[in-house]
């Protein structure tokens, strides 16, 4: 799949998010559901604003010393028997996982839910060498039953999808014959998966957070499926983001209480499950190989620069779960697997502006990412430096826009420009003028103009009234002459 | 007391009746109101769409125009924001950061002023209507302006304030997003005026004249009758009406 | 156990030092003082009890039932919940605490009179065929090494008897809590196992957090309670231990 999703142009994927009614009255139910969730929980825990400036401090010391902690993980990874894979790009570390999936002569790879799997398309380089590639969570499920569908968010992928939709899908691909109420629904992807898992070759985990002081590696779960992808199959590969990683289990603590909070409203979710390397000596189930790759795929280009506060994302989604703006064009519009406001940061920063230019302007910096996030990572400020780059340095606006910045910058840094613009608006404004309105206006105004009316500027403007009075009645003010 | 009105360029040239409610209600609260000539707009618009270098001039103007002012009134929370963010533009110049910060720390919104500096918080104003109140983003998120409109319009006198739905969503404004994007503006805009309707609400009450030019006019368009009003308007308001 | 390998790791973090504009640090950092601690701040000074009644209060919100009972009632309250389960094929760990509490005794000889038999997860036997009896059983049973007050917690850390699949597998899982294994929040136990490591001792392969039954809420949000793993859960608090 890789990071980007879908082919159409942004306008037409904005579009169809907009057009599509239930995705959007499902993700309108479904932010209000999450927002309150995690309000409640943040309120019930206390000292909130504490705990997001520790996470904070844990993200920034971590990223700072990121060389060293990778060391530490790779060094406690190796010494418990496991395998440490570095790789640079995507196709490195695909390459890696085929190797060991042939070595393994594996033919059945099963998976829980890893966001940097999905960036990378490790599914369709196995599928494309024969090797069977299932998703376990439930939500990944659906939408690999219904032919690939893309994730609309990163924590409930199929949220676009209702239950009706579900069942249908089931039972056109996988002869489903029960009702469309979940319960049934998961009942039956239980009993399917179960033999998946129990026939599977090996077992490809993400990694919510690797702990650097015992190489282990952290899965935070409600299903159940991280545990039985890591405890069944002979072999386990997890795949991690090079960023994904916390100095010892103290703040491994600290920043699940963050994430389950801030991701669901739960104080942890039903499963958090800590792995080191390879089962045990003497211990049954469990990996008998357990290999870890560590992606970067172009993360390391964000150390260092302005941006680097994007790699503090834990990937709860509280961001996209406040955005309005997602909730109106869901998640497919941002073209990527990372959706929202921390996708429209992430994306251009992954996959460059050429694909993604529009991305940093799908925001009315309502900064309510912002307030969200619980390592307070500014997203709306990144937002802004993502377009101050748009005009700086890849010189992407249009030459009207251009021309008419340079044209606000004279007319606002200069009060005599300013003041005969604003003297003669009115006059310009006047033929498309109507009871002190416009309705349809010229430039710009003609988007504003499509649904709302614009306001005629006044014809004695503030100013003229001030210096008016001050003349007439002069008992206040000492303002300059205008 | 005396304070400096930045009135904001929309209520410069399209809302003037708020700005002149602005220095009436400040001078009914005793404040000698001055409104240095020179001043424009505070540069958010450029600021926001990433024309840094052209807010930056914008900025120093500003600045200078500010210089000599205690106080910097603003009637809006997203330029009063805006003012106090200069200084990050100045990062590579000490000198201009300097004068920048101080221009911040002097500024304020006006309920924020009329509350904190002033320590007001019945400004005597009656004005008989049944109303609701738009928090606006940047005057919440950014400024940290929570409670203080509340704590103004709770004391206005015949006033009936029923809460807002989804207060907390945006109404779609966001500067230059409502036309670079405004079929995704015009849903959330149409989102806010449902709970709008929602309220039973004859007058929306706002502070900050971006979002009241969005909403209103969003309400305009669809000929809905609720009135859109500035906070300055309904705290100026002194009789039955 | 042999020693893993390492692939490509230099050139990487080589390249990672060279953004963060700096030479590679290999060792010498250390963790900062953080200037906040709210986590130690949950729960302080609860007494066992408050500790105690802080966790059913949770249980509840997690769908999880709790019962209560002492050392020597242990093994009957067991039975009584495998009967309600209507357990046929029980899995336990081979934890020496089952002989030390007399369950295994007594379950053998109370339940087969209900035609239900018990296993223990067997170290001697294949991995398939202890992975097949767990997925045979109805009921798994396993201890808390250590519980979360805050969260409704049990800790478990792998060993040889003490197989992944126990908890996992079976559709009922019970987990017996020790009274004196309560603490505050998983703040307590990320330390106790920081301080392990810190003694060069070595953390288990697997440590797993379970907080009650398996769910999702991936079909349109709404909570389905029992998903991949169990799907319905019983604690036995053992109060005088």
């Amino acid at each position: 799949m890789g990071i980007r999703i879908g082919d159409k142009a942004f306008d037409r994927r904005v579009e169809k998010g907009l057009q599509d009614s239930f995705m959007r009255g499902a993700v309108t139910g479904a932010q209000d559901r999450l927002r309150t969730g995690r309000l409640n929980a943040a309120k019930e825990l206390g000292d909130w604003e504490k705990w997001r400036t520790l996470g904070k401090e844990i993200r920034q010391h971590t990223l700072e010393n990121l060389d060293f902690y990778l060391q530490q993980l790779s060094e406690k990874v190796a010494n418990r028997g496991g395998y440490v894979f570095f790789a640079e790009t995507a196709a490195e570390a695909n390459q890696y996982i085929r190797q060991v999936v042939q070595e393994k002569q594996a033919k059945k790879v099963i998976k829980s839910k890893s966001m940097v799997t999905e960036e990378i398309g490790m599914n369709e380089m196995l599928e494309d060498d024969g090797c069977q590639v299932i998703e376990s969570d439930l939500g990944e499920y659906i939408l690999q039953v219904d032919d690939q569908d893309p994730p609309s968010h990163i924590v409930a992928p199929a949220l676009h999808k209702n239950k009706s939709q579900i069942r249908d899908v089931f039972r056109e691909k996988k002869g489903y014959q029960k009702s469309e109420r979940p319960e049934e629904i998961t009942r039956f992807a239980r009993e399917q998966l179960r033999r998946e898992f129990l026939s599977a070759d090996i077992g490809v985990t993400g990694c919510n957070f690797a702990v650097a002081e015992s190489g282990s590696i952290s899965l935070v779960t409600n299903e159940g499926n991280a545990r039985l992808v890591s405890s069944l199959p002979k072999t386990q590969i997890a795949v991690m983001g090079m960023e994904r990683i916390v100095p010892t289990w103290e703040e491994l603590d600290v920043m699940v209480s963050l994430l389950c909070r801030s991701a669901v409203g739960q104080k942890l979710t039903s499963y958090v499950t800590g792995l080191t390397g390879p089962k045990g000596e003497g211990e049954v189930d469990g990996p008998d190989e357990f290999h870890l790759v560590i992606v970067d795929n172009g993360r390391s280009n964000i150390l260092g620069t302005e941006f680097e506060e994007a790699l503090h994302c834990i990937r709860c989604a509280a961001c996209i779960n406040v955005c309005p703006v997602y909730s109106h064009i869901g998640g497919h519009a941002y073209g990527s697997i990372y959706p929202g406001p921390i996708g429209a940061v992430l994306t251009p920063l992954l996959d460059g502006y050429e694909n993604n230019k529009e991305l940093p302007y799908a925001s009315s910096l309502c900064a309510a990412c912002t307030e969200a996030c619980p390592v307070k990572i500014p997203l709306h400020e990144l937002l802004i430096k993502h377009r101050q780059k748009i005009v700086e340095e890849e010189k992407r606006t249009e030459a009207l826009e251009r021309i008419a910045m340079k044209g606000f910058e004279a007319a606002a840094s200069n009060p005599s420009l300013y003041k005969v613009g604003s003297k003669v608006a009115p006059l310009a404004m006047s033929p498309f003028t109507k009871e002190g309105y416009v309705t349809e206006g010229p430039g710009p105004l003609k988007a504003w103009t499509r649904s709302r009316d614009f306001p005629a500027p006044e014809k004695e403007r503030f100013r003229d009234w001030y210096r008016k009075r001050k003349k007439g009645g002069g008992e206040h003010g000492q303002g300059h002459d205008s | 007391m005396k304070v400096s009105l930045f009135v904001t360029c929309l209520a410069d040239l399209f809302y003037p009746e708020v700005g002149k409610d602005t220095v009436e209600l400040l001078e009914g609260l005793g404040c000698e109101v001055d409104f240095p000539a020179a001043q424009t707009c505070c540069g958010q618009p450029a600021f926001n769409s990433g024309y840094h270098k052209e807010s930056k001039e914008v900025a120093k103007h500003m600045v200078e125009t500010f210089e000599g002012a205690d106080y910097v009134v603003v009637p809006s929370g997203s330029c009063a924001t805006m003012l106090k963010e200069y200084a990050k533009l100045f990062v590579d110049d000490p000198a201009w950061q300097e004068r920048a910060r101080a221009l911040g720390e002097k500024t304020y919104e006006l309920t924020q002023f009329i509350v904190h500096v002033l320590e007001k918080e019945d400004v005597g104003a009656v004005f008989h209507a049944r109303a609701t109140y738009h928090t606006s983003c940047h005057m919440t998120r950014l400024l940290g302006a929570r409670e203080e409109p509340l704590k103004l319009l709770n004391q206005v006198e015949g006033l009936q304030l029923t809460p807002l739905s989804h207060c907390y969503d945006c109404c779609g404004f966001g500067g230059t997003f409502s036309v670079k994007m405004d079929s995704i503006s015009r849903e959330m805009v149409d989102a806010k005026v449902n709970h709008i309707e929602e309220t039973d609400a004859e007058v929306l009450i706002g502070a900050d004249a971006g979002c009241l030019m969005n909403i209103g006019g969003r309400l305009k368009r669809q000929g809905k009758p609720v009135k859109v009003m500035h906070i300055a308007q309904v705290l100026n308001h002194k009789q039955e009406g | 156990m042999g020693k893993g390998t390492i692939h490509n790791r230099d050139a990487f973090l080589h390249r990672i030092a060279d953004r963060l504009g700096r030479n590679r640090r290999t060792d010498g950092v250390k963790r900062p003082e953080w200037s906040q601690r709210p986590q130690w701040n949950v729960f302080k000074d609860y007494t066992s009890e408050q500790l105690l009644d802080q966790f059913k209060k949770q249980c509840e919100a997690i769908h999880t039932d709790v019962e209560e009972t002492t050392g020597e009632l242990l093994p009957k309250m067991v039975s009584d919940v495998i009967l309600r389960y209507r357990g046929k094929k029980i899995m336990t760990w081979n934890d020496p605490r089952f002989e030390s509490f007399g369950i295994l005794s007594y379950l053998n000889k109370n339940l087969s009179q209900h035609g239900a038999e018990v296993q223990r997860w067997d170290e001697q036997r294949s991995r398939e065929e202890n992975i097949r009896l767990a997925e045979k059983a109805d009921v798994g049973i396993t201890f808390s090494d250590i519980t979360l007050a805050e969260s409704g917690t049990v800790v478990l850390l792998s060993d040889k008897g003490k197989g992944r699949s126990v908890s996992l597998l079976p559709e009922n899982y019970i987990a017996i809590i020790p009274k004196s294994t309560l603490v505050p929040r998983m703040t307590q136990a990320a330390q106790e196992i920081h301080r392990r490591i810190e003694n060069g001792d070595s953390v288990a392969s697997c440590v797993n957090f379970i907080s009650g039954p398996s769910n999702s809420a991936d079909i349109e949000m709404s909570l389905v309670v029992g998903v991949h793993g169990p799907v319905r859960v019983t604690y036995i608090i053992v109060t005088d231990r």
